[in-house]
């Protein structure tokens, strides 16, 4: 009996304390911003955390435009560099959505976290505060499945239109969904190629074929 | 050929003179996907210099060219710009497959990259090599003009325009080592 194929997660590294980072720079280092944060916004500022010499906060979901306004208004937290999912594969609070921001006059650099769970994927998109986050929020979107609220064109970003499944996510088959992603026809008014791998199961295209007719023939 | 001849004539095969000129003017479609395309470049460049086998009319048209060289990975939405680009080659046409990536999908072993154009297009010469080198291209190309001269004839050119059958496969899983479960489209709903 074969052994199955088995799930493997990347162990976490241990945390390690900052000094131990020889690239952290004064610049992540931002308690201070997170304090002003907690005292404008107070529950909804969660935990914070420090690794490898730089400050995260994980704040909550439901009040995320409202800080994000607040960042870039009175913070001077203009530039928003990136923003993507995270698929933590838990029972609770399976996603996670972390923005990277950018304070340019004050050199300085947060990263905002926000959890969602699985059972509610609707997270408030951003759209409206740093048009940036535009392309970065279709992509979440598309690879994980999470729904931005707000955003002015929830398209797919990578994959067809069509496509059924969110492909970052954990469960997701590494190879794909056999049937999902068709290839195309044969010859040009053959039906799609649905078996991705046709040339392993014996399929040869053919070298010819009747030539396409025009269209004044039609 | 013994062009000194006192006669005047020589015999010879339709099918050499029009492969013998074939084989020379072979127009390549430069497909280029990714890195490779940067060695297809080289291949087209001076210091290589494909020109010294006929092929340095490099069409970014497909319906003047007849060799379509697809370099790096293709992508399964990619793939159906390819097969039109291609259906549009006029007959007769010739594919190469440069490239890990493009002959059997290479590192790119996921679900958005097609395992290898050969499930879609009727592939002639493969190149192995990440990327292959632009010597390993031109000798594709030598292949491909050897192929012309031997096995291609102008009667094939009754053959080709006519209607051929669609070859199928029945089996639509994945290959998967024994006592997997077989993935299907619902899985995903199962778990």
């Amino acid at each position: 009996m074969p052994e199955t194929l088995k799930f493997h997660f990347t162990p976490a590294d241990p945390p390690r304390p900052d000094e131990a980072n020889p690239h952290a720079k004064e610049s992540t280092q931002v308690a201070d911003v997170i304090d002003q944060l907690r005292d404008a916004f107070g529950e909804a500022i969660g935990e914070q955390v420090v690794y490898a010499g730089e400050h995260t906060v994980f704040v909550d979901k439901a009040r995320l435009l409202e800080i994000a306004q607040h960042l870039k208004a009175e913070l001077g937290f203009v530039y928003f560099v990136d923003c993507g999912g995270v698929d933590r594969f838990t029972d609770e609070d399976r996603f996670e959505v972390f923005y990277n921001l950018v304070n340019v006059a004050d050199r300085k650099r947060l990263r905002l976290k926000v959890r969602v769970d699985e059972d509610d994927l609707h997270v408030p998109s951003v759209v409206s505060v740093w048009k940036a986050a535009d392309w970065n929020e279709r992509e979440v979107y598309d690879m994980m499945g999470l729904i931005f609220d707000g955003h002015p064109d929830l398209r797919r970003m990578y994959m067809p239109e069509d496509f059924d499944y969110f492909p970052q996510r954990k469960e997701f088959p590494l190879l794909g969904i056999p049937g999902s992603l068709p290839l195309p026809p044969q010859t040009p008014r053959g039906p799609l190629t649905m078996d991705p791998y046709a040339a392993a199961h014996g399929s040869k295209p053919v070298k010819s074929y009747e030539e396409p007719k025009s269209e004044e023939e039609e | 050929m013994a062009f000194d001849m006192k006669e005047g004539y020589l015999t010879t095969t339709v099918d050499a003179v029009l492969n013998w000129a074939r084989s020379n003017s072979l127009m390549p479609m430069p497909m280029g996907l990714a890195c490779c395309a940067i060695e297809m470049m080289a291949f087209a460049g001076p210091k290589y210099d494909v020109a010294r086998f006929g092929s340095e009319a490099m069409r970014f048209s497909p319906r003047q060219a007849d060799l379509m060289l697809v370099a790096g990975w293709c992508s399964f939405k990619m793939a159906h710009t390819i097969r039109r680009v291609w259906d549009q080659m006029p007959d007769p046409k010739w594919c190469v497959a440069m490239g890990a990536c493009a002959s059997t999908g290479g590192m790119h072993r996921c679900y958005g990259v097609v395992q290898g154009i050969d499930n879609f297009l009727p592939v002639d010469v493969y190149i192995s090599g990440c990327p292959p080198r632009p010597e390993a291209v031109l000798h594709a190309l030598m292949d491909i003009q050897e192929k012309i001269r031997n096995e291609y004839s102008v009667v094939d050119d009754y053959e080709f325009g006519q209607e051929q059958p669609v070859p199928t496969t029945q089996n639509n899983a994945l290959l998967l080592p024994e006592g997997e479960t077989i993935i299907t489209p619902n899985v995903l709903e199962n778990q």
